[in-house]
């Protein structure tokens, strides 16, 4: 173990190692730390949001941008909960094949919407989330626009029972460190840098004998399918779902976690602009009126003076100081 | 099916349709000359209405001079958008589209708080029906007809004939040969985006009368647009003419004789359109992000 730890610090350098074994003893142990279940529902919806803007940045990196995350998450919500209820399936069976359902579902979408990139692909994907709202709140066998109620609660494993929010927190974890491993790998393969490059080029992309449509298709796949992940989750840890829950001004908000954190980082960047989304509104505790104008505002200043997301912040100092220092070198060379 | 019926579906489609074509050909304008796809346009149009709601009902000012007011009011109002907000980060596609949601978040709620949540309405400027055979029509309907037909012809002579217009085709062909060419594209670009938001509020000024005001007005407007948008492309005005009329007479017919499935209708048309041509009926596909 230590011959590994050494090998393997050689590499990351003792620093960022103790830094991730800290985080991560931290994050395990977050549950006692937490006072009230209030606190605790926070991070669990932390947690589904930071999934949802992964799956943002995971089509942003292919060079698409997507409105559309919240229709799949309600994709794998709805079938999650059908599939428990009207077939009496286990939970742990109706999770992934929801995430399957929702992944044939983002395929013929999206063999129908992959192939207009830019603008038109913004529009479209806006259009099929408000379909999909529209749909699920027109058609009475899914519960109109009540929704369904009292979706069954997870069944338990041996002696895990889901009824406190800690084995529920524990779960989204492992579904949360499930979707950041499939990611990486992802990324870090040969399809990651084709996404990469289709970003930077994507003729020049073509030209090198990478296929755009069947690459992208890929990357919303995959994206749609940790959406209904999650969805699937939130389903049974809330036990009620409505249409509205799942509007395009949740993509929106998905959007903007992904901006806010910096879409240069396809994991990190989520993780940053969820956390920071989420979790200042409610410890400045701003009143739900006010909530979207401070959001907006900060939106727009963000844009305006942080375009590259808040990770991008030390990148930025540096380059800024370094235009400081080298005025004031050229003040003093010419004096 | 009667011609009397059908003649009456015909009108209230157009009726509906040239009012999304006024809003949706100023998205177009703004999103091919300012390079800004702007969710805040619904919000524009909300503040047309709102303005024209305010000069004509709490002013008592004469209907036609509120509206080309409001007008002018949402282009001041863009203008100063686009000096505040856009002018730092022209030219990035996806900046421009997250400042404006911000833009359009802070409209909608801000808008929720000062006006309040009750819907408002105007007393009708027309009375009275026009009768030709035994069809009638009421001479509102007729006359929004022909104020928006007044209007994009209005704006087809503003874009074809006019030196701003030539302008504005220069630059959305290309802006650096167009600033070349001695343009101030700055110029250009703030004075598109006040004209395109300002169609936004002339179109909210119109259909005052009509339908009821409310703060939420501007979503649901803006996501019929997006399906004109669609439906039609996102380069040419003439897609914004078909795809608004396509989408209000889908709209018209599809209430009468299928109720609420009528938005059904209209997404598997969308679909089908999508399948056959992914950019739209007149649009060309694009790679730009």
């Amino acid at each position: 173990m230590e011959k590994w730890l050494r090998i393997y610090s050689m590499k990351l350098c003792t620093k960022e190692v103790t830094l991730f074994i800290v985080l991560g003893i931290i994050i395990l142990l977050l549950p006692l730390l937490m006072k009230s279940p209030y606190q605790m529902h926070l991070i669990i919806m932390l947690c589904i949001n930071i999934v949802l803007a992964m799956s943002f940045a995971m089509l942003f990196s292919t060079g698409l941008i997507t409105i559309g995350a919240a229709a799949f998450w309600a994709i794998g919500a709805y079938a999650s909960a059908l599939l428990v209820m009207n077939l009496n399936l286990s939970f742990w069976l109706a999770l992934p094949l929801a995430s399957i359902i929702t992944g044939v579902i983002a395929f013929m979408l999206g063999s129908i919407i992959v192939r207009a990139p830019g603008v038109a692909f913004v529009v479209q994907t806006m259009v099929i989330n408000m379909i999909i709202v529209q749909a699920l709140g027109q058609m009475e066998f899914l519960g109109g626009w009540g929704g369904i109620l009292d979706i069954p609660r997870p069944n338990p494993i041996g002696s895990i029972k889901f009824v406190s929010k800690t084995n529920y927190y524990y779960l989204i974890l492992f579904l949360l460190l499930l979707t950041v491993v499939v990611f990486y790998a992802l990324y870090s393969s040969r399809i990651g840098r084709a996404w990469r490059s289709i970003r930077l080029n994507p003729r020049l992309a073509q030209t090198l004998g990478i296929n755009l449509f069947r690459y992208r298709l890929l990357a919303f796949i995959v994206a749609s399918m940790s959406a209904g992940l999650v969805g699937s989750f939130y389903a049974h840890y809330f036990g009620t779902i409505e249409p509205n829950t799942f509007s395009v001004f949740k993509s929106i908000y998905i959007q903007i976690y992904g901006i806010l954190g910096g879409l240069n980082f396809y994991l990190m960047g989520p993780t940053i602009g969820a956390l920071i989304m989420t979790l200042v509104p409610e410890f400045l505790r701003i009143g739900k009126e006010i909530e979207p104008i401070l959001t907006g505002g900060i939106l727009i200043l963000l844009v305006i003076f942080l375009p590259g997301g808040i990770l991008s912040l030390p990148e930025r100092m540096g380059s800024l100081a370094a235009a400081f220092l080298s005025r004031i070198k050229k003040k003093v060379s010419l004096h | 099916m009667t011609l009397d019926l059908f003649i009456q579906l015909l009108v209230n489609g157009f009726a509906t349709g040239m009012v999304y074509v006024l809003i949706a050909s100023g998205l177009i304008l703004v999103l091919g000359v300012a390079r800004i796809f702007n969710f805040a346009h619904g919000e524009f149009y909300m503040l047309g209405a709102y303005t024209t709601f305010g000069l004509c009902q709490v002013l008592r000012v004469n209907f036609f001079i509120s509206i080309i007011s409001a007008t002018l009011v949402v282009a001041l109002f863009a203008a100063i958008c686009y000096r505040l907000v856009f002018h730092h980060i022209r030219g990035n596609l996806l900046l421009c589209a997250a400042a404006s949601m911000g833009l359009s978040m802070m409209f909608e709620r801000g808008a929720l708080l000062g006006f309040g949540t009750q819907e408002r309405g105007l007393p009708s400027a027309f009375f009275g029906v026009v009768a030709i055979g035994n069809v009638t029509m009421p001479v509102e309907k007729m006359a929004v007809i022909l104020l928006c037909v007044a209007i994009m012809l209005g704006l087809y002579y503003l874009l074809m004939k006019t030196k701003l217009g030539k302008a504005m085709r220069a630059v959305k062909l290309d802006t650096e040969v167009a600033a070349l060419q001695g343009i101030n594209t700055m110029r250009v670009y703030a004075l598109s985006m006040a004209v395109g938001c300002s169609l936004a509020g002339l179109a909210g000024g119109i259909i005052a009368p009509l339908f009821s005001i409310t703060p939420g007005m501007g979503h649901a407007m803006l996501l019929k647009c997006f399906m004109v948008l669609i439906v039609g492309g996102l380069e040419s005005m003439l897609g914004g003419v078909v795809g608004g009329l396509v989408i209000g007479m889908t709209l018209s017919f599809g209430y009468y004789f299928l109720g609420g499935l009528s938005e059904i209708l209209l997404f598997i048309i969308i679909g089908v359109i999508l399948v056959f041509k992914p950019g739209g009926l007149f649009g060309e596909m694009v790679e730009d992000i």
